[in-house]
């Protein structure tokens, strides 16, 4: 497979004040650009030179030109929702964020910039993160969703669900932006320093859920009693089994999680923009994958005994019978029983328990846990294919499914 | 050797240490003297495991000592491992000592299922509760088709009406309930559910 | 409903794949006239080009303060301070402290009594007194 030069087509999702690199884009759209009202003119020409000369003021006084530069200055950072673009490289803030995260060099200051300015910041999609955040966003749950569903193909969905909510929800995400050191700007403006990240706060007292106009994809949403079937998540709701929601309306403020979360989404879809896949990749793992979760906390069973018998009734194995290993006190005040779950001449699980119910509960879990979290040797994801010189692919172990009952 | 010489002159009640053990136990609980500290530690003194001592064998080879700890849910039963796995060949486990048909069960008798009521049995069963769901409760209607409640409860569901009178009783009793008992019910609930979370 | 999932959030364990330096921040402050700044002073002008330059991810401010002691601040990213005053020291020296606090996580010193802080569960698990080889009595 040939690669692609991501230099190239990456500068068009980006906005123009963005494009320091390329000298041949300045020169052809420095024409063009000048009309745009939204779109700063490029550092060829500064603002400042301009209104001087309309002014036809006296610039003889040195010290008056430079006091005037740096009011003009002022004023032209006033002018926009988020800060300049030249102003990135002069932010230690931004150096020093980009410099602790590792961040390939192929990754521009300016860039790391736009991803911390939110949608509620500046709503011209061509400074703020949004675009970003939605590529971020993709890449993220497709690396996480390969590596569970690799790892552990027996999973029920519903514990699917939580732990890439787990790994990449809006909880996680915005918990990692303070591990990274990101400061919030209590409010967004031209002038702030680029390396906070700008968004603008929900009033206080609005009610989050109802903020949204528009609706999700999923049909009669408004139907209270109606079921909501695992597998129709699947195709109506998000990432983590919530229903998706209408756009924020135009101006509205958003929760300081969900603006670290877009903004951590936004510098993986960065990466992957300027550095290509290996490099988004290799941030994956170094940042949300070596966070550590067990996978075993994550089941909350309300009848294990009655799944684990229809398990062995679907797989063909003989049924499961509850028989007492060992037990101390059953007199006493504190008794304890072990019990296993014995399908055949095969213990499939045990538990320990005040009673033998307990036991019995704790010990069926044991076992469909032990079904459920399966893990075939040298696990491979799909994606370790795009590697160049990368093995054959073997088929992964795909499962029959969850235990419905 | 003093004491064995003064010891017949006085009564035997005053010298509890010549008094036979399970008296002393009677008398005042199990003591640690100094005097019982040696042969208290040599009977707790057991010999180590021979998995822990120095091996014999002149060859490598490696000390197999599983941990007395309940096992992990990460590992996964050799039963549930797929046919194309290798760790099931690999695995070779010695047949367990204990054989699971003799190990007592949990519950006392198991309850024999018999399969002999056919679709007519059934559709008399939900015509009954229907017809009188007063007289012909799930324990009743068990009774007399010789199976248990349970199967009554997956093959037919009782009227709006009964289920709204069995409502209006369960809360007639609850409301008699103390603060103590209420507590009591619904910590035991909590607890039910804490068992599915593996708490 | 056969199983429910519970929501957790995964909690971070830096160096295990990235590491973050806690230290976010160093502020030098000194005075152009007190005797005891002379050695920050000289710092300031010979050591912390180099030093900034090989920890970037620290963001240097130098700011006076006059009439007072010189001091290097920490901030760090669990939103604590650490200040160590440097007054009359030598460059030398000031680099040690200020090495001490890039190094520092920003934590109060603690005193660690387990050999091994770990997230992982052990090898052999807990042990119960029900499991291994049980002896008939």
């Amino acid at each position: 497979m040939k690669r692609l030069q991501l230099q190239r087509w990456s500068s068009t999702v980006l906005s123009p004040r963005a494009r320091t690199s390329n000298k041949l884009h300045q020169h052809l759209y420095s024409a063009s650009l000048r009309h745009q009202s939204t779109v700063a003119p490029l550092q060829t020409e500064s603002p400042t030179q301009n209104v001087i000369e309309d002014a036809s003021l006296d610039l003889e006084d040195p010290e008056l030109k430079l006091r005037l530069d740096s009011v003009h200055k002022r004023k032209s950072q006033l002018k926009y929702p988020s800060p300049p673009v030249n102003a990135a490289a002069e932010s230690a803030k931004l150096a020093a964020l980009h410099a602790r995260l590792y961040l390939p060099s192929r990754l521009p200051l300016e860039t790391l910039a736009r991803t911390l300015v939110d949608v509620s910041a500046d709503p011209n999609a061509d400074f703020n993160n949004e675009s970003l955040a939605t590529l971020g966003h993709d890449l993220l749950t497709y690396y996480t969703s390969e590596h569970l569903l690799a790892t552990y193909p027996r999973l029920p969905l519903t514990v699917i669900f939580a732990a890439m909510y787990a790994y990449v929800g809006p909880k996680t995400l915005a918990a990692m932006s303070k591990e990274w050191g990101v400061d919030v700007a209590s409010l967004p403006g031209g002038e702030v320093d680029p390396g906070f990240l700008q968004f603008k706060r929900v009033e206080p007292g609005t009610d989050l859920s109802k903020a949204t106009k528009g609706k999700g994809p999923r049909p009669y949403a408004e139907a209270k009693n109606w079921r909501k079937t695992v597998t129709s998540k699947i195709f109506y709701d998000d990432e983590f089994g919530d229903p998706i929601k209408g756009s924020n309306e135009a101006g509205a403020g958003v929760p300081d999680e969900l603006a670290r979360a877009t903004a951590v989404r936004a510098l993986m879809g960065a990466i992957y923009l300027h550095s290509g896949r290996p490099a988004a990749k290799l941030f994956f793992q170094q940042h949300v994958l070596s966070r550590s979760l067990n996978i075993s906390q994550l089941f909350n069973f309300s009848q294990p005994a009655r799944d684990l018998t229809r398990l062995c009734a679907r797989e063909n194995f003989e049924k499961p019978v509850a028989k007492i290993i060992s037990e101390t006190g059953r007199l006493s005040r504190h008794p304890v029983f072990v019990v296993g779950i014995f399908s055949g001449q095969d213990k499939l699980g045990e538990g320990a328990g005040a009673s033998l119910l307990e036991a019995r509960e704790r010990a069926a879990l044991a076992a469909l846990k032990g079904w459920y979290l399966y893990s075939p040797l040298n696990v491979r994801v799909p994606s370790s294919m795009e590697e160049e010189g990368a093995a054959p692919w073997k088929p992964a172990y795909v499962d029959l499914g969850e235990v419905i009952s | 050797m003093a004491t064995s010489i003064i010891a017949p002159k006085r009564p035997f009640v005053a010298l509890p240490f010549l008094l036979p053990s399970w008296t002393d136990a009677l008398a005042s609980g199990s003591r640690r003297y100094q005097s019982s500290y040696r042969r208290t530690k040599q009977r707790l003194r057991v010999k180590p495991d021979a998995s822990f001592g120095p091996s014999s064998q002149t060859h490598d080879h490696i000390i197999h000592n599983p941990p007395s700890s309940a096992p992990s849910v990460y590992h996964t039963p050799n039963k549930f491992l797929p046919a194309s796995d290798v760790r099931r060949a690999m695995r070779t486990e010695k047949p367990s000592t204990t054989d699971a048909n003799a190990l007592p069960g949990v519950y006392k008798t198991e309850a024999e299922r018999k399969y002999h009521l056919n679709p007519s049995d059934i559709e008399e069963i939900r015509t009954l509760r229907l017809a009188d769901p007063m007289i012909w409760s799930r324990h009743k209607l068990a009774k007399r088709f010789e199976c248990s409640p349970l199967f009554i409860a997956m093959v037919c569901e009782a009227s709006p009406e009964k289920k709204q009178i069995q409502k209006q009783v369960l809360e007639a009793v609850q409301s008699r309930w103390g603060p103590k008992r209420r507590m009591a019910r619904e910590d035991r609930q909590l607890r039910r559910e804490a068992w599915g979370r593996d708490e | 409903m056969p199983v429910q999932g519970l929501r957790t959030v995964t909690s971070a364990r830096n160096g295990v794949g990235a590491f973050i330096l806690q230290c976010k921040r160093l502020d030098f402050h000194y005075c152009n006239h007190g005797g005891s700044s002379r050695g920050m002073l000289a710092f300031l002008t010979q050591t912390l080009p180099e030093f900034a330059r090989e920890n970037p991810q620290i963001e240097v401010r130098v700011a006076p303060r006059h009439g007072k002691h010189p001091v290097i601040k920490g901030q760090y990213i669990n939103g604590r301070e650490k200040a160590i005053c440097v007054r009359n020291m030598e460059p030398g020296e000031i680099l040690k402290k200020a090495m001490i606090l890039k190094d520092a996580s920003g934590e109060k010193l603690k005193r660690t009594k387990k050999p091994v802080t770990s997230l992982n569960e052990s090898v052999r698990g807990i042990w119960s007194p029900y499991h291994g080889d049980l002896r008939g009595v």
